[in-house]
């Protein structure tokens, strides 16, 4: 009789095993699908890697040493691409905090403004900042302030983003018992939004100035000043040892804004 | 001073959670609301507080009928109503002073309140208020760092620099010890005589109702089971409310 139970259990338990099996099976193979197909429509030529290495090899010998007597030229470049993060963060945080307020499902005051600055917000995150940069250069002319304008603009939809889900996170029960006092809405929000979730809004604020600095070295490239720049200028100019220079500048940047950016938001937790 | 008269609450879903209620408070009594899971306690107190629309009814502070009140108009009616709930809720990383002080708001619509500050004479008066709950001492502390028993204080505090004529309070003692629930208790009772104010408090300790109610209001599927006070109220009679939820 227990046998007799048993039986058709097994043959079920195994025929889902199969099944899942297959199906596993399926999803490994829709994977290297995915793989294949997109190395054959970039191209892929790993070949090319080897006949290459001449080149590269030639670039690095070039480069050596770097010119460090050429340090002087850097400085204010070096500034710039810094103070281009700082700009187009402090920016993208002024024009991002009230529209993640209006884009926070918790705290938003209309259902139309709710979708107007989601799709603001979606709108600056979706167009690139290197984009951005393009067209503010051809806006306003060559030089570091295109380049500010869009890390600013570029910032307020990744800010925009993560300070709404910020606000759509926090305990609202202070807030709802902050409004019950007569508080007006204002005020509501300067004396109990604010001070709820400020270390998370500067801990993200903080990591968007790190990816800024970083994104500042690239607008260069389209005229928007910095060192990104003037590495376009030294590599069209074949100044290899310049360029080593540049990069090692731009290393020591990178390094001391990601490691000041996490330094602070440990602090701030 | 505070009169309810024929409030009547439907949620959207249908459920019926309040059904032609009156109740009548005056200045300096305490009136206890006891009752089950899901018998109206809390929609009962988020309808005068209008945190929730009444389907019917009226809710008169003083001369004013909150029910028929809306937006500007009824946040300035509301000001003498202060509310505390089960959980203190308080913003934890403001002090214990600034929170206290945050219950002032509402009487200033100035540009300093609205970036952050607050009026130098409501921090005096917050730490008066901080005093009249025994946490002066706490002033310059995070909130965050209090037990629920401070917190619960403080909000108490916070609800008092509101200057209420009302107080609404929704289980304030069900997180807390049997010491700190008979604390705050006390400094209600307290304060309802010495500040002459109204006093309606939703509670699930049966004992605590007997030692600081004026008079008890018993509700059942949001209806009146008795509004007596605490010497004609046979212990029978709040068994039965709680026998009648179970049945």
């Amino acid at each position: 009789m227990r046998f007799e139970a048993a039986g058709p259990q097994l043959v079920e338990r195994s025929w889902t095993e199969a099944l899942g099996l297959a199906l596993r099976l399926v999803l490994v193979l829709a994977l290297v699908a995915i793989v294949v197909q997109a190395a054959i429509v970039v191209r892929a030529r790993p070949q090319d890697l080897i006949t290459g290495a001449y080149g590269m090899a030639d670039i690095v010998r070039r480069a050596m040493p770097p010119d460090f007597s050429k340090i002087d030229m850097v400085w204010w470049p070096a500034l710039e691409t810094i103070d281009l993060g700082i700009f187009g963060t402090l920016g993208g945080v002024i024009m991002a905090l009230p529209l993640a307020i209006l884009a926070a499902t918790n705290v938003t005051p209309s259902r139309y403004l709710y979708y107007a600055a989601r799709g603001v917000i979606g709108f600056a995150r979706a167009v690139p900042d290197l984009v951005w940069a393009l067209l503010f250069v051809t806006a306003v002319g060559l030089g570091p302030f295109p380049g500010a304008l869009a890390l600013s603009v570029h910032s307020i939809g990744m800010l925009g983003r993560l300070f709404a889900e910020t606000i759509e996170h926090m305990d609202m029960a202070p807030i709802d018992a902050l409004t019950l006092t007569g508080a007006r809405r204002v005020q509501v929000f300067t004396h109990g939004i604010i001070p709820s979730i400020l270390p998370s809004l500067l801990g993200i604020a903080l990591y968007r100035l790190d990816e800024n600095i970083r994104s500042s070295l690239v607008l260069g490239f389209v005229g928007a000043g910095g060192i990104g720049f003037e590495l376009l200028s030294a590599m069209s100019l074949f100044q290899y040892q310049l360029v080593s220079l540049l990069l090692i500048v731009t290393f020591v940047i990178v390094i001391a804004a990601e490691r000041l950016s996490a330094l602070l938001r440990a602090r701030l937790g | 001073m505070l009169q309810v008269r024929g409030l009547t609450m439907r949620y959207p879903n249908g459920k019926l959670a309040l059904v032609d209620f009156d109740l009548s408070i005056e200045a300096g009594e305490v009136v206890v609301v006891l009752g089950g899971n899901g018998s109206g306690k809390t929609t009962l107190l988020r309808c005068i507080s209008r945190t929730l629309c009444p389907t019917a009814g009226e809710i008169w502070l003083n001369d004013t009928n909150l029910a028929a009140l809306s937006g500007e108009r009824l946040r300035q009616a509301r000001l003498p109503l202060a509310m505390i709930w089960q959980h203190a809720s308080l913003v934890r990383r403001r002090s214990v002073l600034s929170n206290v002080a945050s219950g002032a708001l509402g009487r200033y619509g100035g540009l300093w309140t609205a970036l952050g500050c607050l009026p130098a004479v409501e921090c005096d008066a917050a730490y008066d208020y901080l005093n009249a709950v025994g946490l002066a001492a706490l002033a310059g502390q995070r909130a965050g760092t209090l037990s629920g028993g401070q917190a619960q204080r403080v909000a108490i505090a916070r609800a008092l620099a509101q200057r209420p004529q009302v107080l609404l309070a929704d289980e304030p003692v069900a997180s807390l010890d049997p010491e700190a629930a008979d604390d705050i208790m006390r400094l209600v009772r307290h304060l309802a005589t010495h500040e002459r104010l109204a006093v309606l408090c939703v509670l699930h300790q049966v004992e605590l109702a007997y030692g600081y109610a004026d008079r008890v209001v018993g509700i059942r599927d949001g209806r009146i089971a008795f509004d007596r006070s605490c010497a004609e109220l046979p212990r029978d009679a709040v068994r039965q409310l709680y026998l009648g939820e179970a049945a």
